[in-house]
């Protein structure tokens, strides 16, 4: 996170906004691939038990699959690193940035592009997906309200994707 | 568009997830300096090529991730079951 006040976001830094969606960039976060074989001993660590499941989340930590999570955290939040423990603790912060969709539409414009059925995602769940042939981690904050965590390198023309289907919203 | 369901996340999600990855159940050679150049070739490039029940690898690639197995029909292109990596032949 050393360079993430200098660096320039590859989208936009005013929020797009549409009849009845705004598209915007999110706040810097930390961001860890977590990858361990014992669920235990992955959330010994972290202070906090760990969801099982694919898709739950608990407190900031989301299940995404059999033996991954990702922990996203306000920028800045101190994290142990594990070290000598049998796991994988990768800073992947500055990988990633998020965008925020919100308002009553948000969903019909990311089913534009995503093939999953967005009306099974409840609030406080999130999944690995694509959108538009993008990888993207979806969650699910509000009823109108979601965050896509999308590869720094796919952002512009996510942004893009996400901007051209909220402006043939009728 | 196809609906595949991942033994993994426990749900059945569309195609575009996932990618194919080969026949399924071929043994890695457990000796692979004692294997005979025919040997090397039916392990590497001779594949059953069914018309019909097919089991394949497929993985959830935008999703959990997971290699697992299923069974398709390779005529009509209709999954009949799938099953996690490591389980016996269905």
């Amino acid at each position: 996170m050393v360079d993430a006040a200098l660096r320039t976001a590859p989208v936009p830094a005013d929020p797009a906004v549409y009849d009845g969606v705004t598209i915007t960039l999110g706040t810097p976060l930390e961001r860890r691939s977590l990858r361990a074989r014992d669920a235990k001993a992955l959330g010994k660590l972290l202070g906090r038990k760990l969801p099982e499941q694919i898709g739950r989340s608990s407190e900031d930590v989301l299940c995404l699959g059999p033996d991954e999570w990702l922990l996203r955290a306000p920028a800045g939040t101190a994290v142990p690193d594990g070290a000598g423990l049998p796991l994988a603790l990768v800073d992947i912060s500055e990988r990633a940035l998020t965008l925020v969709l919100e308002g009553p539409r948000a969903i019909d414009v990311l089913q534009a592009g995503c093939p999953r059925d967005l009306r099974k995602l409840t609030v406080g769940e999130g999944r690995r997906t694509v959108f538009e042939g993008v990888e993207i981690v979806l969650l699910r904050t509000g009823e109108d309200r979601f965050e896509v965590d999308v590869w720094r390198s796919f952002a512009s023309w996510l942004h893009l994707a996400l901007t051209t289907a909220a402006s043939h919203l009728r | 568009m196809i609906l595949i369901h991942c033994p993994y996340c426990d749900e059945t999600l569309p195609e575009l997830e996932f990618a194919y990855a080969g026949e399924a159940h071929i043994a890695r050679p457990l000796d692979p300096s004692g294997l005979s150049d025919e040997d090397w070739e039916r392990y590497l490039f001779i594949r059953a090529n069914p018309r019909g029940r097919h089991n394949e690898r497929w993985r959830h690639v935008h999703g959990c991730g997971r290699f697992f197995n299923a069974v398709r029909d390779t005529v009509t292109d209709k999954f009949e079951l799938t099953y996690k990596a490591g389980e016996p032949r269905k």
